[in-house]
């Protein structure tokens, strides 16, 4: 015979038991204890935002550990990319930064209006152009063809191709941002950019090995740590130049004389 | 005011600020970049914690906006939740102040616009009303059809 069926010493003693098991059960009101509660909702929160945390995290480091770790001639891990460095630098001339990501609709409006004498200038060597590409619309667009392009293009740089290229990107920017480019797209501006032959299977192997991407990761992330918050963003001898000090006097478009204006106040006598 | 209006406030009250961060947090999610770049065009906190904590806030707004619409444990989601818009003003504030340009990115995008594109003002405006809505439920917890009542049961008071 077990303990339990033997009935209590004391009949009181079971009564006050009950007295108290109701009094607790009365104070819960529910029954259920908060701490409980709190416990499990505590644990779940943690765990659903810990997972959303790491899972992000590892798409971000996926993407980075999928391509190749090539740095473009001329420039460092992270840094920009110059740009026109066939050209004669004149004496005293000062360098200008370009912060733009090929999917910005605002760059492509830039470029239109200034792109010519950028490159103008660019040849003439009376300015060292200076591209950070950067890559931080595919994120807020959830696609990866500001990654893509940045990748055709600099792969296009090897073949001393770039500046067609880049030029080649943006007038054929889609009408609707977001819609980005195809493969066979990307292919296109390399062969309307004069890549051909032994050079566009290079370019080719270039884009498919994802040569630049961790380089474009980095450059994404050093210009977000030098405060570059917006594309397009201009930088003359590491000064940023106000968008609306290149406005033209009917406030509707760039005007490039504004710009030429700003590069030669710049130049060092 | 009786006690049947003021559940009622609570109940309104849980169900604006509860959803606005469930909105706010579920158009973050799944772009980390962009929440992180956004944190950091505030120029406040050093880059990579700023950075971290634009991984961990949209997470954070849809927990606390859960726990609102859900009405359990009202009083400190309602406190976190007040905490976390003064936070948010005070962010906005130092950017005005400081003559920064920039998008809040209170419910995605964010980083630096053109000068006359901010919106500060509003942007303070709706945060405090939420901050008020957070407040009330700090001061007042109970409220209408709420998991604290159902768990818990109903306070002695008010």
């Amino acid at each position: 015979m077990g303990k339990s069926s033997r009935p209590p010493r004391n009949p009181q003693a079971g009564t006050d038991r009950k007295a108290k098991i109701e009094a607790v059960a009365a104070q819960g009101r529910g029954g259920v204890n908060k701490i409980i509660v709190a416990t499990v909702v505590a644990v779940v929160a943690i765990i659903a935002v810990v997972t959303g945390v790491i899972l992000n995290q590892r798409s971000a480091t996926d993407a980075i550990t999928a391509g190749g770790k090539a740095v473009p001639a001329g420039t460092t891990m992270g840094q920009g990319l110059p740009a026109f460095t066939d050209a004669t630098v004149v004496t005293g001339a000062p360098t200008l930064e370009v912060f733009e990501d090929f999917q910005c609709p605002a760059c492509k409006i830039f470029e239109d209006a200034m792109g010519e004498t950028i490159a103008k200038l660019g040849t003439e060597g009376k300015v060292k152009v200076v591209y950070h590409i950067k890559t931080f619309l595919d994120d807020n667009l959830r696609n990866d063809s500001s990654m893509r392009s940045g990748i055709g293009a600099l792969c296009a740089a090897d073949a001393g191709k770039f500046q067609p290229y880049h030029d080649a990107v943006y007038a054929n920017q889609p009408a609707k941002e977001g819609d980005g480019w195809s493969d066979a797209q990307l292919r296109s501006f390399a062969e309307g950019a004069g890549i051909s032959g032994a050079a566009l299977t290079t370019w080719d192997a270039c884009v498919k090995a994802k040569k630049y991407e961790n380089y474009l990761t980095a450059v994404e992330e050093q210009s977000g740590k030098d405060g570059v918050t917006r594309t397009p963003t201009l930088r003359l001898n590491g000064k940023d130049i106000e968008l609306k000090s290149l406005v033209a006097a009917d406030g509707k478009s760039y005007d490039p004389a504004k710009l030429t204006e700003a590069i030669t106040a710049a130049t060092t006598k | 005011m009786s006690s049947r209006v003021k559940d009622v406030i609570g109940l309104l009250a849980r169900l604006i600020l509860g959803g606005v961060l469930i909105y706010a947090g579920a158009v973050k999610v799944g772009k980390p970049l962009t929440s992180q770049r956004a944190v950091q065009a505030f120029d406040v906190l050093p880059f990579e914690l700023a950075g971290w904590i634009g991984l961990i806030l949209p997470w954070l707004e849809i927990v606390l906006g859960v726990l609102l619409v859900l009405g359990l444990f009202t009083r400190f989601a309602g406190a976190a939740g007040a905490l976390l818009m003064v936070v948010f003003v005070a962010g906005i504030a130092q950017a005005w102040a400081r003559g920064l340009s920039i998008d809040c990115g209170c419910f995605g995008g964010g980083g630096a616009i053109a000068a006359e594109d901010t919106q500060y003002p509003q942007e303070i405006a709706r945060d405090v009303g939420l901050a008020l809505c957070g407040a009330w439920l700090w001061w007042r917890p109970d409220s209408l059809a709420s998991l604290d009542r159902v768990l818990f049961g109903a306070p002695k008071e008010n």
